[in-house]
């Protein structure tokens, strides 16, 4: 066998090397072991693998195997004693999904001496037994496993690519998450911290105490936010957000956006000079423990009179400074974007904003570093609130889409914590907490609970049904005591909404532009829940704290401590494996179409031929169909390969193919953690891109008898996604002689709902359009026209 | 108020069910018991069960207590309860649901009584009567003659007009409730039998609507 070297660009190590397509035929039979997993009951008591067995037996070549959990060592010493007593070469299993177990089984393979990339597994069980019934799901798994014997014998063992990290971590967020993880990591690796507020500490800075043991919030944050200003290792950037993203994971160029202070923060000392002069008090200190130490301008206040440049010792103001940007180069990247409250004016009854009806963060901040009022609980007038009513739920636990579904998780132990302050202030004021369920799971949270009621504390079991603000400054409120099943009404100096808490402003933005999903709820996607809370579909992209959903200090700290490990661990690696499914150019007449249709600038004319940049290559496919002459295929994933799998899986049953991008994958999976069903005809192939398809693999799916074949795709790289609609009506075009419906959709990982409802309408059009079609060709032959 | 023991015998789960297959029925077991029906409710305060208690009754099939509740009566069909419920139930309907199955189930009380005298006013003149509402209504409710002081003051103050307005033709009105109920005996069981059926046609709907969605999706 020759191998052949593929020329590299960038930093890569001397072993990368790409086996050269096999171009003479006389290849040696493959041994193929195929093992299927029962897992429990969750496969097995659905798919009945025996019966998947048996329809393998009639290829010599295959080893059939059935075990009750293959992940078990056991099932695992199984395979590794197939292949290393020479039984076998290549390993199809069909068991949960990849993204459990895929990286086990392939250190498996590796030790026990075979190409890892020569194991594969499909998905029986988030893609089929936990979706369908027993209906039609034999035909789906023979037909799938089928697929994925014809693919596995024709694979190549590649040898993923390596490229340098660059060792250094940008933490967006400069929240309790983000200043942990930081400073976790910063002993040993190199941090830039940016925060979009002017000052560091996110929601942490504007609480009075803390749960369960109400120390002071400052007081322990304070420590650290020093501790990161004077960090060595750490770059702090105030006032900063991301603007842009290039270049790929563990090697990315970000460019930064930053609002201007019009002070510089390293002159300023904080004399105060400049405010003193001030005439609008439009230069101030956000407030005195704020990190970094400096003044700012709110300039929608400032004359520009100058009067404050004039006095400054230290000639730090700069009232011309502009938004700038600058370029930073980072391996990984700490997501700890934190949360905002809902916007509570959706909840219409509630009549919020107005006057003494607050958000329970506008009231921690009042008690905060941040306070405004000297730390003194008040009243829009300036008084003591007498009497205090607080709001539970405000907007959480609401499946009509005016609010939030899921639960805030803080606010029924804050708002106890609110209710003990105001105790705490006024012994005789009056604390009221309307509640529905009263949560406090969790160590020392029952006896918070229980505290806070021998403190006076009064409970109503009931949501607030209604808020009146009255001209007085007073609000009514009106509800039903649940406990008593009768109605009530009270009238309250000052009312705290506990809002829903979701995602901050612009969380969505940066996921997009780092490829990393969210939930349904907008929280960054775990790439698993249980077992990788922090590292996300992304493995240079890590998250911490509420970014991932509600929760409190201890929970956000323990993830920034985990996300600082996780990344420390991934740059400690010094390099990043990229997966060697590049393009391979096979043939090339010097047109250069491919060259102009790459969107990363991964093909560059040399010579009058083409040459490809691996490591510039995200292996998007675009090139395979630009290519005039066919002559770019992407290995592993060749015109040959996808129709000799579709054939396979065909071959079984007629079926709707639905080809799937890695992030409509992850779709799928979710869909089937959450058991949604849908139609047993649905034949999933995944792709690494869909754009890697042409005419030739859709055509050869209708030919192979499927009803209708559609491409989902998830990426949110625009790059890609904005071509999706020319590909799409090419197809179309291309495929019209079939008369069989093509379908294109986008759905991101966050909406598999969406994607089976979807799949769902599909399987039953392509159903009917193939019956009408089949009654047609019965009836009368010589008729074609249709639609 | 005595009040009952919750036992297996006092839990019919065949009318639970029933409810829980109408179109409103859905959604009733992801109650809270929030109240927020309740709180947001201007009668609850005159129901013998709050909206609230109603739907957890339903959960249990307390068919007896609901069917016999005044609730369903008093119920003003003014929604707040159903724009409100964070989990999407629409107590509203689930009244509305409830009330000819009582009907059905011939289940009379005096909220059910003013029902039905107010149907009939409006069957006769095409439009309501106070005058004639409250008469019949002080006739058939002994207690409402303690009443009578008040209807004299407010006939004194020309506020309740002895003469019925009339529809100009009341035949035509005739004629639509007489479609209405021939549909009616073509369902012998009312109340439970139209249920069923309406249940059915909003299954097919949500395929529909999934369909719709379908389309949308696609480019
Ligand atoms: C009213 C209230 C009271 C609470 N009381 C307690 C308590 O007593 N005890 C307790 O344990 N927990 C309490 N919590 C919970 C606690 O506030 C959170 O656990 C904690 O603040 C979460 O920290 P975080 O870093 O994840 O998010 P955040 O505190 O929200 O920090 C996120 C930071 O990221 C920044 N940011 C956001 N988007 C971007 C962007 N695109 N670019 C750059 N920067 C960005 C934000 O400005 C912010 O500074 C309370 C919460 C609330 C709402
Ligand atoms: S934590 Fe308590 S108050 Fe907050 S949403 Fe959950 S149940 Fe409601
Ligand atoms: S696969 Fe995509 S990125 Fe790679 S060369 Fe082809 S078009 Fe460019
Ligand atoms: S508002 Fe909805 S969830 Fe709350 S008690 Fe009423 S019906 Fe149940
Ligand atoms: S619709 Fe009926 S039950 Fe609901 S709030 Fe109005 S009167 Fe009360």
């Amino acid at each position: 066998m020759t191998e052949k070297e593929l020329p590299l660009t960038g930093e890569t190590t001397p072993e990368n090397e790409i086996p050269p397509k096999k171009e003479n035929g006389n290849v040696q039979p493959k041994k193929i072991g195929v093992y299927l997993c029962r897992c429990g009951g969750n496969i097995g008591d659905v798919v009945d693998l025996q019966a998947v067995a048996d329809s393998l037996k009639t290829d010599k070549n295959l080893i059939v195997n059935i075990q009750d959990y293959l992940c078990s060592s056991q099932g695992q010493e199984r395979i590794k004693n197939d292949i290393e007593k020479g039984r076998i070469d290549r390993v199809v299993i069909g068991s949960c999904s990849p993204k459990l177990h895929l990286e086990t089984f392939r250190s498996m393979a590796k030790k026990a001496g075979i190409n890892p990339n020569l194991l594969e597994i499909t998905n029986i069980r988030e893609q089929a037994s936990w979706v369908h019934d027993k209906a039609g799901i034999d035909a789906k798994v023979k037909g799938l496993i089928k697929g994925a014997v014809a693919r596995i014998g024709s694979i190549e063992p590649l040898v993923p690519l390596e490229k340098k990290l660059v060792d250094r971590t940008l933490v967006v967020g400069g929240g309790i998450a983000g200043i942990t993880t930081a400073l976790e990591m910063a002993d040993n690796h190199e941090v830039i911290l940016i925060e979009k507020a002017p000052f560091l500490g996110g929601h942490m800075i504007g609480l009075s105490k803390t749960f369960p043991t109400l120390d002071c919030s400052q007081c322990i944050l304070t420590p650290k936010m020093v501790a990161v200003h004077n960090h060595p290792n750490i770059t702090l950037l105030t006032q900063t957000e991301v603007a842009d993203v290039k270049g790929s994971p563990g090697d990315y160029t970000i460019t930064l956006k930053h609002s201007p202070r019009y002070v510089d923060i390293k002159k300023c000392i904080s004399c105060g000079a400049c405010a003193r002069k001030c005439p609008t008090g439009a230069i101030f200190l956000p407030f005195a423990q704020a990190v970094p130490q400096a003044y700012m301008i709110d300039m929608s206040k400032c004359k520009q009179c100058g009067a404050c440049v004039k006095v400054c010792p230290r000639d730090a103001i700069n009232l011309e400074a502009k938004e700038e940007t600058s370029t930073i180069s980072v391996g990984a990247v700490a997501i700890a974007t934190g949360f905002e409250p809902l916007d509570l004016s959706v909840i219409e009854e509630y009549n919020y904003p107005a006057p003494n009806l607050l958000t329970a963060i506008e009231f921690e901040e009042m008690l905060s570093a941040k306070s405004k009022t000297g730390m003194r609980l008040q009243k829009a007038d300036g008084s003591f609130p007498n009497r205090v009513a607080f709001v539970l739920c405000a907007g959480s636990r609401d499946f009509t889409g005016r609010g939030k579904k899921y639960c805030s998780k803080v606010c029924c132990i804050y708002s106890q914590k609110q209710a003990q302050l105001v105790k705490k202030m006024k012994g005789d004021a009056e604390a009221w907490i309307f509640y529905i369920d009263m949560r406090s799971a969790g160590r020392r949270f029952e006896e918070f609970y229980h505290h806070t009621q021998e403190k006076g504390v009064n409970y109503v079991r009931g949501k607030i049904a209604e808020i009146i603000p009255k001209p007085d400054g007073t609000l009514m409120v009106q509800y039903e005591d649940t406990n008593l099943g009768m109605k009530g009404r009270e009238v309250f100096d000052m009312v705290v909404l506990c809002p829903a808490l979701v995602p901050s402003a612009g969380t969505k933005e940066l996921a997009d532009k780092l490829g990393v999903p969210l939930g349904d709820d907008g929280f960054v996607e775990e790439k698993h829940v249980k077992l990788d809370p922090v590292n996300t579909l992304n493995q240079s992209a890590f998250a911490a704290g509420c970014v991932l959903g509600p929760k409190d200090i201890h929970d956000s700290v323990t993830e920034g401590i985990s996300a600082a490990h996780k990344a420390s661990q991934f740059l400690g690696k010094g390099i990043i494996l990229i997966p060697p499914e590049k393009p391979m150019i096979l043939e090339c007449n010097g047109c250069g179409d491919c060259v102009k249709a790459c969107p990363y600038n991964a093909l560059n004319l040399e010579g009058g031929k083409a040459v490809l940049s691996p490591l510039a290559c995200t292996g998007c496919g675009i090139c395979v169909p630009a290519c005039p002459i066919k002559g770019i295929e992407i290995r592993n994933y060749t015109r040959n390969q996808l129709k000799a799998q579709l054939k396979a899986i065909l071959g079984e049953a007629p079926g709707v193919v639905v080809f799937l991008d890695p992030y409509a994958y992850a779709a799928a999976d979710i869909a089937g953690v959450n058991r949604k069903q849908y139609s047993s005809l649905v034949r999933f192939v995944s792709v690494p891109s869909i754009h890697i398809l042409d005419a030739d693999v859709v055509n050869a799916a209708f030919e192979y008898g499927a009803t209708g074949v559609m491409l989902i795709e998830g990426t949110t790289d625009e790059k890609l996604t904005s071509r999706s609609d020319e590909l799409y009506k090419r197809l179309k075009k291309e495929t019209r002689k079939h008369k069989k419906p093509l379908r294109y959709s986008h759905i991101e990982t966050a909406q598999y709902e969406k994607m089976t409802d979807l799949l769902n309408v599909f399987a039953t059009q392509a159903g009917t359009k193939a019956e009408k079609r089949s009654k047609k060709e019965k009836g009368d032959s010589s008729e074609t026209a249709e639609e | 108020m005595k009040k009952e023991t919750i036992l297996p015998e006092t839990r019919d789960t065949a009318f639970r069910d029933l409810i829980l297959k109408t179109p409103v029925g859905e959604k009733i077991p992801t109650c809270m018991q929030c109240g927020i029906c309740a709180g947001s409710c201007p009668v609850s305060h005159e129901m013998d069960y709050t909206p609230r208690q109603l739907v957890r009754m339903v959960q249990l099939g307390l068919k007896h207590e609901v069917l016999n509740s005044n609730t369903i009566w008093i119920c003003t069909t003014c929604f707040s309860c159903s724009v409100r419920c964070p989990r999407g139930i629409r107590p509203t309907e689930l009244m509305e649901t409830l009330k000819p199955i009582a009907i059905a189930e011939g289940i009379k009380n005096k909220n059910s009584k003013f029902d039905n005298i107010f149907s009939d006013v409006v069957k006769k003149n095409g439009r309501a009567s106070e005058f004639l509402l409250i008469s019949k209504y002080s006739l058939s409710e002994p207690g409402m003659i303690k009443q009578a002081p008040f209807g004299l003051s407010l006939m004194s103050r020309g506020k309740l007009p002895l003469m019925p307005d009339k529809m100009e033709d009341v035949r035509e009105l005739d004629a639509i409730f007489k479609t209405g109920e021939e549909k009616q005996e073509k369902k012998p069981e009312s109340g439970t039998k139209e249920n069923a059926e309406t249940k059915a046609e909003a299954g097919e709907k949500n395929e529909g609507k999934a369909a719709d969605t379908g389309g949308e999706a696609e480019k």
